[in-house]
């Protein structure tokens, strides 16, 4: 076994085990800890097919802003047991139904990705991921999104603004 | 792409305009102007497209503009004109920040755009987006209301919930075609196998929920009623026609060819936006409150388009989205006058304001489907779309006239209400002559719309 197929199987076993830990902990505080030591898992699979900035977005992006506002939602809602709300049997039994259902679909589809997984290699040089190839990509074929998305940006700082400016007393009414 | 560019760019000078003016009623007067610039540049690309020249994809097929999309765009904006016109007054009493708000319904229109003319699933995503998140602002503008923040965060998180299914559904398709670009789509050389359903699944629940299909319904009561009114209007008329725009090219030009996959999901979620939406507002006591389940059954209505895959599909939806916004501005332009939102606040309008109450009559005979009225023509239009396709829809087209019947019971609330009834109607703002003018002119397009429906489809090539 060489050293990056060891690493390999470490990394997935630790994303595996965290992600198991995001859903099976009862105190979110510590969920949401293990999301984070996923995110690093999932990070580290990036480093090894040699995606850097991919690895380090997530982080910072993932690990950093996201799960830092996580935590604080969390503590300022000061979740516990008894906050939990109380579901009736016939919806639990339902979202079991529905969840497993869609699961199946998910599993089914995954069975046949496997066959186009050969196919679908894109660059066998493995520098998909530099951020030299990133750049030309984003700024070549995926120019208008890259734009357009500065739109949907702008707007929801105009959002953040005017939700969240003091509005002084209503001068009519 | 210069409509594009255009309302993008104006958005930004109604940002900027916001920091030097102090006079609301400058705000809407801008507005206007850049709308009727707006549609010129809308007017102009369509000259271009009638004049023969051959819509190219642009930026390596990401967009991609025909006669269908840019007609849309046009009537679009020209609603958008209409609306800003009858409801502007309203506007500006919401909150402190007309100049952003209008901004804002710049940048709904960019969306709208980019759904039009989308040609790569990534475009349909942030189209979608830059169409969401100035809805969820101005959903919460009237920040003193309680019910206005509940609508806001409400509907973000929903909102935001839904998105990450389309993204999933784009992502699964992604994985099965190995391309965004819809045109590349090929699901003869791929077999449709279950990733590329998965994603088309998820992708018609995303869509369902941002038009308001039940089951995914649940949202829109709540938000269209807590919503500041002026801005429910714009969240129930131009926005959802321009979902479903996308909506139907996505599902006819791309997943046309495998549609035998498809049609029974999305025929059950039709039925089931129709009995939803007309049993539902059968039971409200604010107008504004049957409105909103109103926009759920007309949705379903606009569902018949999607499920048609065909060309009839594009004319009916370009009809029943003009017919339905005009209607729908326009009964909201009237609501928003009275003080009182119940249907005892139309008590006696007939006698007190007849002309209010005469405007109202046809834009509630026209979402009611009544003959002569351009929504008879727009429900014509969509269910001889379905009807085309042989008669295995042939229930469902039954079950949408049965409803209809129900919805007049409703609508027809309203009129007794106003001519039947003895009262004294509050009004909450004063009816100026210009009012009366825009209110006339909106039913006279209905009335039109329902002569001669062709009108509105002479401009599409084919």
């Amino acid at each position: 076994m060489s050293l990056h197929e060891i690493l390999f199987y470490f990394l997935s076993l630790m994303a595996l085990v965290c992600a198991l830990g995001v859903i099976l902990s009862r105190n979110p505080v510590k969920s949401v800890l293990f999301l984070i030591a996923t995110f690093f898992a999932i990070s580290g699979h990036y480093v090894l097919m040699n995606a850097q900035f991919l690895a380090v977005v997530n982080i910072i992006v993932y690990a950093g802003a996201i799960m830092v506002l996580f935590l604080f939602v969390i503590m300022l809602m000061n979740l516990n047991a008894d906050a939990e709300p109380q579901k009736s049997r016939l919806v639990q039994f339902a979202a079991v139904l529905s969840g497993g259902a869609l699961f199946l679909v998910m599993i089914a589809a995954l069975k046949t990705a496997g066959i186009h997984a050969e196919e679908s290699k894109i660059d066998s040089s493995g520098e998909i991921g530099l951020i030299h190839n990133l750049g030309q990509v984003l700024f070549k074929e995926y120019v208008l999104p890259f734009e357009v998305s500065s739109v949907l940006f702008l707007s929801a700082m105009i959002g953040a603004m005017v939700i969240g400016k003091k509005e002084e007393a209503r001068t009519e009414a | 792409m210069k409509p594009l560019i255009a309302s993008a760019v104006f958005g930004v000078i109604m940002m900027f305009a916001a920091l030097s003016v102090k006079e609301k009623k400058t705000f809407t007067l801008l507005a206007t102007l850049l709308l009727v610039l707006l549609t010129g540049v809308n007017i102009y690309e369509l000259m271009h497209i009638m004049n023969g020249e051959i819509p190219e994809a642009l930026f390596n097929g990401m967009l991609k503009y025909g006669s269908f999309s840019i007609w849309f765009n046009t009537l679009m904006t020209g609603i958008a004109l209409l609306y800003v016109l009858l409801c502007g007054k309203h506007i500006e009493k919401v909150g402190q920040h007309t100049g952003e708000y209008y901004g804002l319904i710049f940048f709904i229109l960019c969306g709208a755009n980019l759904l039009s003319g989308y040609n790569n699933l990534l475009i349909l995503f942030l189209g979608i987006e830059i169409i969401s998140i100035p809805q969820y602002i101005l959903a919460g503008s009237d920040k003193r209301n309680l019910k206005s923040s509940e609508a806001s965060l409400k509907y973000f998180l929903m909102g935001a919930f839904s998105t990450g299914i389309l993204l999933m559904g784009i992502a699964l398709l992604y994985g099965a075609m190995h391309t965004f670009d819809v045109s590349q789509f090929n699901f003869m050389e791929h077999n449709v196998d279950a990733m590329s359903l998965g994603g088309i699944f998820f992708i018609m629940v995303a869509l369902g929920f941002k038009v308001s299909a039940a089951p995914m319904h649940f949202w829109t009561p709540d938000v269209y009623d807590g919503a500041p009114t002026p801005f429910t209007a714009i969240m129930a008329t131009i926005v959802k026609a321009a979902i479903f725009v996308a909506f139907l090219r996505l599902f006819s030009e791309t997943f046309g060819g495998i549609s035998q996959h498809w049609t029974l999901v999305l025929s059950i979620v039709t039925a089931l936006t129709l009995f939803v939406g007309n049993i539902t507002a059968v039971f409200q006591q604010s107008v504004k409150r049957m409105l909103a389940y109103s926009s759920i059954a007309q949705a379903g209505f606009m569902l018949f388009a999607v499920l048609a895959v065909n060309a009839t599909g594009f004319k009916g939806i370009i009809i029943y989205a003009v017919a339905y916004s005009v209607a729908t501005i326009g009964m909201f332009a009237v609501l928003m006058k009275l003080k009182d939102y119940t249907y005892d606040g139309f008590n006696g309008l007939g006698r007190k304001h007849p002309l209010l109450a005469f405007t109202a009559t046809i834009f509630l005979l026209s979402l009611a489907g009544i003959p002569l009225t351009g929504g008879f023509f727009a429900k014509y239009f969509v269910l001889t779309a379905v009807m085309e396709q042989g008669t295995g829809m042939m229930w469902l087209v039954i079950f949408a006239l049965l409803m209809a019947a129900i919805s007049a019971y409703y609508y027809f609330k309203v009129l007794m209400a106003m001519y039947f009834k003895k009262g004294e109607p509050e009004l909450a703002i004063e009816v100026t002559t210009g009012d009366r003018f825009f209110l006339g002119l909106a039913a006279a397009a209905i009335i039109v719309i329902g002569v001669a429906p062709d009108i509105l489809l002479a401009w599409l090539k084919n």
